[in-house]
């Protein structure tokens, strides 16, 4: 049984509690005509639905983690389940096929074992989804009568139900700090694990990075971080921003003092889809594009080890990425220097460009660092560029030309392997989405530092 | 005084004036080149996908008479699945029979050259249509990947010649494949779809949407509208603005560690992958919301309160359907990047091979990019076409859903 059934049977119910809760205020009308109700008719039903709907969908959260767990838990204790194999790829396999077949989404297994599962599995199913809606019709019951009992035509109904409406605003809002402190839990917490196998030092100062997910001793030599961090560096912060900065910089200065505005409405929303162009469609041209490309000229220009996969390709593509990022960061910021300023120069004899240069761009720096400390934030948390145009090696090297690896690219190769959650090499990931986590919010509190310091308050 | 005047415009002025005009001229052009550079790599990348993806739509198909006069078929009764339909059929000897068929037309060597699975499309039309079976049937079935690798003209060179002959007496062709859109994945690249993803996607979007929308909304409202200015609603500000610039492979491995831990048996379901997208996509509702709700003016406010209505009767009768179409358009530009997300389903597992379409959300499922990822790492020739027919479907998605972020605001654009 899906959660999505207890979730439809919450909001069934819910309604109708608030029917008869309406129903009933109505009736403390009609029986007393001059009775003065001390709420609407619909914030008494409201009061009644809150009041089943939420334990419900309470309940319905948790039951949805819990029960599958309950349900396995009780076919393994079935005498047919123990001649499973004891753990591995096998028992999972044979106990996913019996499920499917129990819960009507395959015809027929193809294991023997898994045939004797099957019933087992059904009852199972079948006596735990029975639990599961019961104890969500006792829950909605209890909420619902007692609610009920409470309506009286004095009832401020109203109060109530703006105090659980005020409640869930704050709740809501509290999602973005859970967030917060579920990334930081989650990344510490294995980071802490990791930095138990692996000295930190070691990690951050190695030079030579080459985990191995099958070796069960952890080898410090292997988990220098080094490489990496100068591969995100050379790519998302050397490369992609000697592409970037320039052409996103004179594409805001063209947009905003020479296009005309019929040119401007065309051209901005043009560089607006080249942000909206969904990063793995990128790596896909980079890979097999760029990349390509990047090759045979190298090659015909005489360098011979030039590899198909090379952080110029990845860095370069990348940086078109960003170019509408730093374009309309540096649009805003050219476009809050006040008109009079640039009109003092053009008076004075200067021509446009030296405006611009002299007068315009100095005056939106502040707003010009940050969208470039930003531009670099996203470069460097890029994922599918990189993964699929930059290769895997993990190379100390200045030469754009050979493969270079990311952080990025090695948390995704680390984890989307058969690796335990035990071992080093799954754990690296999370110490290096850590590292990646405290560099971007560096970044992103430097670029808010600048605007908020340097930025001069025009009247 | 001398009536003597120095010359405003000496030589030295004009050629430094010339120098500084073509400084400017020079400068202009740049802007304008910069600009261009980046349509033009749009326009190229554009085109690169189009043309290849041009040929994903199409699959090369052999056309193949079948002859069932001979073999009398019985097709199972109406109450039968389609699947037990099409296992009776080939337990009589469908597969046989198109072979034969395939064999007489084609030569034996070109019937060798028929996809194995191409029976199966026979079976579906015997069991949409059982009259087909009255006499001689034509259809165009699947080549198999080498053959059509040769009609492209790669792949085995000693293939040509007869993907050269069999095309010249009309027998093989590149055709439209509307299957695509209606197929699975697979592991032969004239056998994929892209149904499951895209239904994987959508399975995915609505958990997504459903989650982050009310929570973004919520979150706007009482952050604009009622929050105390202390120290806790500065943190929540704070975070929120910190999580809009997290990479979103971060989010990734949240998903990972909590939601995976809390949900083992849901991995790799649009359940799992849509909360995760979700939490990356609700600092872009709020911070988008926040700005729609600031935009309405407090007059408004203040009438209503003047009125008689309470705070909240204020903010969900007058405020919210007036700041809706900003807080929608926002909302429609967060979940066209969450439909684009590749990196954090990586990592909650949604890169898994799965055959059949999700039927529910808590089915093994994968989406559109990771499809995308997945078949771009196929080195087969056929799978390149495959994938770029994929990035054309996804954009045209993203398209569709910018067009209508336009639209709403071009609509509901309003000034007080």
């Amino acid at each position: 049984m899906s959660p999505a059934i207890l979730f439809l049977l919450a909001l069934g119910l819910g309604m109708a509690g608030w029917l008869a809760a309406r129903a009933r205020a109505w009736s403390f009308r009609r029986r007393d005509p001059n009775q003065r109700l001390a709420a609407l008719p619909s914030h008494y039903g409201w009061y009644v639905a809150a009041w089943i709907v939420a334990p419900v969908i309470l309940f319905a959260a948790i039951w949805g983690a819990v029960a599958p767990e309950l349900v396995m838990q009780s076919v393994l204790a079935h005498p047919a389940a123990a001649e499973l194999p004891a753990f591995g790829m096998q028992r999972q396999t044979i106990l996913a096929e019996a499920r499917a077949v129990a819960t009507g989404a395959a015809q027929g297994v193809f294991r023997p074992e898994a045939a004797a599962l099957v019933e087992p599995f059904r009852d199972a199913l079948s006596r735990y989804n029975t639990i599961g809606i019961g104890v969500s019709l006792i829950i909605a019951f209890l909420g619902g009568t007692w609610s009920f009992l409470r309506l009286k035509p004095d009832f401020a109904a109203r109060t109530k139900v703006e105090r659980m409406v005020m409640a869930v605003l704050l709740l809501a809002s509290l999602v973005a700090i859970l967030t917060t402190l579920g990334i930081l839990i989650s990344l510490v917490f294995e980071t802490i694990r990791f930095f138990g196998m692996i000295n930190p030092i070691d990690f951050l100062f190695g030079t030579h990075w080459g985990p191995d997910p099958m070796s069960s001793e952890a080898d410090p030599s292997r988990y220098g971080a080094l490489p990496l961090f100068w591969g995100t560096i050379y790519i998302g912060a050397i490369i992609a921003m000697l592409v970037a900065i320039p052409l996103g910089m004179m594409s805001a200065i063209y947009l905003t003092q020479y296009a005309s505005p019929r040119w401007r409405s065309w051209l901005k929303p043009t560089l607006e889809i080249l942000a909206g162009v969904p990063t793995v469609v990128y790596g896909y041209f980079a890979a097999l594009t760029v990349a390509p490309a990047v090759r045979d000229i190298a090659l015909s220009i005489g360098i011979s080890n030039a590899s198909s996969e090379s952080a110029l390709a990845a860095g370069v593509v990348m940086g078109v990425m960003i170019i509408p990022f730093v374009s309309s960061m540096a649009d805003d910021s050219i476009a809050a220097v006040p008109q009079a300023m640039r009109d003092g120069s053009l008076a004075m004899g200067a021509t446009t460009n030296e405006t611009i240069r002299k007068v315009l761009v100095p005056a939106a720096l502040p707003g010009i660092v940050a969208g470039v400390m930003l531009a670099v934030s996203r470069a460097i948390g890029e994922t599918m560029i990189v993964v699929m145009a930059a290769g895997a090696a993990a190379n100390l090297t200045a030469n754009p030309l050979e493969a270079m690896t990311t952080v990025t690219f090695q948390i995704v190769a680390m984890l989307t392997g058969e690796g335990s959650f035990d071992h080093p090499a799954t754990l690296s990931a999370f110490a290096l989405g850590f590292v990646l986590f405290l560099v971007t919010l560096a970044l992103n509190y430097i670029a808010l530092r600048v605007v908020k310091r340097f930025r001069e308050a025009y009247e | 005084m001398s009536d003597h005047v120095a010359p405003t415009r000496t030589a030295a002025f004009e050629k430094r004036l010339k120098k500084r005009y073509a400084a400017e001229r020079r400068f202009r052009i740049a802007g304008l080149c910069a600009v261009l550079f980046s349509v033009a790599v749009l326009v190229f990348l554009l085109a690169t996908m189009t043309i290849n993806g041009i040929g994903g739509f199409q699959r090369a198909e052999l056309r193949v008479p079948v002859d069932f006069s001979t073999t009398p078929l019985a097709v199972a009764s109406s109450g039968e699945t389609a699947g037990v339909a099409i296992r009776s059929l080939q337990t009589q000897g469908l597969p046989e029979i198109v072979r034969f068929g395939a064999e007489r037309a084609l030569g034996a060597e070109g019937a060798a050259h028929l996809n194995n699975e191409a029976w199966r499309i026979v079976a579906r039309e015997i069991i949409a249509d059982p009259s087909i079976m009255a006499g001689e049937a034509e259809f165009w079935l699947p080549a198999g990947e080498n053959l059509s690798a040769a009609l492209r003209g790669d792949g085995k060179p000693e293939l040509q010649p007869l993907a050269r002959d069999l095309a010249d007496r009309g027998l093989l062709d590149n055709r439209f494949d509307p299957g695509f859109l209606t197929r699975s994945d697979a592991t032969d690249p004239q056998l994929v779809g892209i149904w499951s993803a895209l239904k994987g996607s959508i399975l995915t979007m609505i958990v997504t949407l459903a989650l982050a929308f009310p929570i973004g909304v919520l979150a706007a409202l009482y952050l604009e509208e009622y929050a105390p200015r202390n120290r806790w609603t500065d943190i929540i500000e704070v975070s929120i603005n910190n999580l809009a610039a997290v990479p979103s492979i971060i989010f990734g491995l949240l998903g990972l560690a909590v939601f995976l831990a809390i949900f083992p048996h849901f991995r790799s379901a649009p359940l799992i992958g849509g909360m995760t997208l979700a939490l990356m996509t609700m600092p872009v509702i709020v911070i988008s919301g926040r700005n729609a709700i600031k935009a309405v003016p407090p007059s408004i406010r203040d009438g209503a309160m003047a009125l008689g209505a309470s705070p909240v009767q204020v903010v969900f009768h007058h405020v919210l359907p007036l700041a809706l179409p900003g807080i929608l358009t926002g909302t429609i530009i967060g979940m066209a990047r969450a439909l684009g997300e590749t990196a954090p389903l990586l990592m909650i597992g949604m890169r898994a091979f799965v055959a059949t379409p999700p039927d529910g959300f808590t089915d093994p499922s994968t989406v559109l990019p990771v499809q995308i990822f997945l078949w771009s790492d196929e080195i087969d020739r056929g799978f390149v076409e495959r994938t770029s027919a994929a990035i054309i479907v996804l954009l045209i998605f993203l398209l569709l859903m910018n067009g209508l972020a336009i639209y709403l605001r071009n609509k509901f654009e309003k000034k007080w």
